[in-house]
């Protein structure tokens, strides 16, 4: 029996549809329909500015929206051959980090909720309270930030806010251990989430998993590690897991919250003196850019006349971690309750995975990453 | 005597749905970070859920896209009188950025079914978006099944 779940379902927080292959409880495998938030993003960057341009990058996704302005803004410094000050880099870095924790215990919110533990889903909304209220102290805004620009960010952070940020972050690193320990001991919790929707190593190369779902299935690599501020003057771990289950994904987001600390802790204490903004004259030229995001590798690729945006082509993450889920998660899980939960843990975010997928003649599905699109001259 | 009786329980019992119709995720977020306990939607006698069946409330979210023209319809017939529609964020209410030449909405929602009322913000505050439920849902809800 084919069960149908979404696009509006009690289990899912955003519109897409799940089609569940079922024999009696028994889930077999599950197809994914996507395309009820498209809204034409790409297309609508066409011919704009930079300045239009990055309000329409920040609003493809809500959650991690403030890695998409900084890897818009980094491209478009790539095709410049310029970096923003250092200043501005460390303030990129405390910023993304704030929103990794945050975007992590929602998605471990997600998950609790889909396992009708409500205990731990609470604990982790009011966890990422604070977060909200540090993220609001240093750009202003708790969502959409607007906080990123070509050549560094709009404003400087008060040395006052940093300190307070340090104090929230503080804090919530000394209750930390209580609840990662409650999911990790739990036995209920763990019964669920042990050995559920496994994904191996090869698998999990072979439908390109990226983010904490990749390296919960042991793919040893996080984009930061390229990146010139992280590479340069921060220093952090990569988190990684071997075993590939629902329990891998969730502790493995659990896991980076510290190492997100860390680096928050680092960039306050070194923070640099100077400006925050510097004037960049944008070339005609291609840039591609690849940032971390909460979910994983995010990808610009941007062409540009020199004012206007010709071709713009976004790569997020969450389209290979669903089509992994779809692939190789969701087969022959025990129970429909526990589907509902695998999908879930791969933290999808609908809003992000709204991207081109094109079927051809042969039925070989292929996910076209956007190169194709830009022909250079 | 009977009707007074359905207000107090339309008034105290109120049932979310939220749909998102092609927004970029953030007001969704806020609606769960209302969840939390710092606001605790939950003390107010509202429940989000998405089931357009037992809905009081539908909030809409998004900017409607293509796949939403008839479905949108079809979800809002489906949730019981008495109902009122909230409209949350730019996107139901203009497109915000996303109504540009080129793109794939057609919003506003208000072309599609009535809305009730509009909560602008990109996204709005959660404080916001309770004061708009509470200001709006019981008494609107209650007024509305006296109509019937």
């Amino acid at each position: 029996m084919i069960l149908p779940v979404g696009p509006i379902h009690p289990g899912l927080k955003e519109p897409l549809r799940l089609k569940l292959k079922t024999q009696g409880e028994k889930v077999l495998s599950a197809e994914i329909d996507y395309g009820y938030v498209h809204r034409g993003i790409e297309r609508i960057m066409e011919g704009k500015t930079w300045q239009k341009a990055i309000y329409l990058s920040e609003r493809v996704c809500g959650i991690c929206s403030y890695i998409h302005t900084q890897t818009f803004a980094e491209t478009f410094e790539k095709i410049a051959g310029e970096q923003a000050p250092l200043r501005a880099q460390y303030l990129r870095v405390l910023t993304n980090e704030l929103d990794r924790i945050q975007s992590h215990f929602i998605a471990n919110s997600t998950y609790f909720k889909a396992l009708e533990h409500e205990t731990l889903f609470m604990y982790m909304l009011s966890l990422r309270e604070p977060i909200m209220d540090a993220i609001e102290l240093l750009t202003g805004n708790r969502v959409n930030m607007g906080w990123n620009v070509v050549g560094g960010v709009r404003m400087d952070a008060k040395e006052t806010h940093l300190q307070q940020i340090k104090e929230i972050i503080l804090k919530l690193e000394s209750g930390y251990d209580k609840y990662v320990e409650m999911f990790e001991q739990g036995p209920l919790v763990g019964l669920r989430s042990h050995d559920v929707g496994k994904m191996s190593r090869e698998q999990a190369i072979k439908a390109r998993a990226v983010g904490p779902i990749g390296r919960a299935s042991g793919i040893s690599y996080d984009f930061r590690e390229d990146h010139p501020t992280y590479r340069d003057h921060l220093d952090f771990n990569v988190i990684w897991r071997k075993e590939g289950d629902n329990f891998a994904r969730t502790m493995n987001r659990f896991d980076e919250v510290p190492e997100s600390i860390k680096l928050i802790k680092q960039v306050i204490d070194n923070i640099p003196s100077g400006d925050v903004r510097k004037k960049i004259d944008i070339p005609a030229g291609y840039g591609e850019w690849s940032n971390e995001a909460p979910r994983g590798e995010v990808r610009y690729m941007i062409e540009s006349n020199g004012n206007l945006i010709r071709k713009a082509s976004i790569r997020t993450p969450s389209i290979m971690n669903i089509d992994a889920c779809a692939k190789y998660m969701l087969k022959d899980v025990a129970t429909v309750a526990d589907a509902v939960a695998t999908y879930a843990s791969v933290d999808p975010c609908i809003a992000c995975a709204e991207r081109v997928v094109i079927i051809d003649e042969s039925g070989q599905e292929r996910n076209f990453d956007g190169i194709h699109n830009i022909q250079l001259e | 005597m009977l009707n007074a009786v359905k207000d107090v329980i339309r008034k105290s019992s109120i049932h979310v749905c939220l749909i998102n119709t092609g927004g970029c995720n953030g007001c969704d977020i806020e609606v769960v970070a209302l969840l939390s306990p710092r606001y605790d939607l939950e003390q107010y006698g509202i429940y989000v859920h998405n089931n357009p069946r037992e809905a009081d409330v539908i909030l809409i979210t998004g900017a409607v896209s293509e796949q939403w023209r008839d479905k949108l319809i079809r979800i809002y017939n489906k949730a019981p009188q008495p109902k009122i529609v909230v409209a949350l964020g730019n996107c139901p209410l203009t497109g915000d950025v996303f109504n540009q030449e080129g793109c794939s909405v057609y919003a506003p929602v208000s072309d599609f079914i009535p809305v009730d009322a509009e909560v602008s913000g990109c996204p709005p505050r959660p404080s916001e978006i309770l004061a708009a439920i509470l200001a709006v849902g019981p008494d609107a809800i209650a007024a509305k099944g006296r109509q019937k």
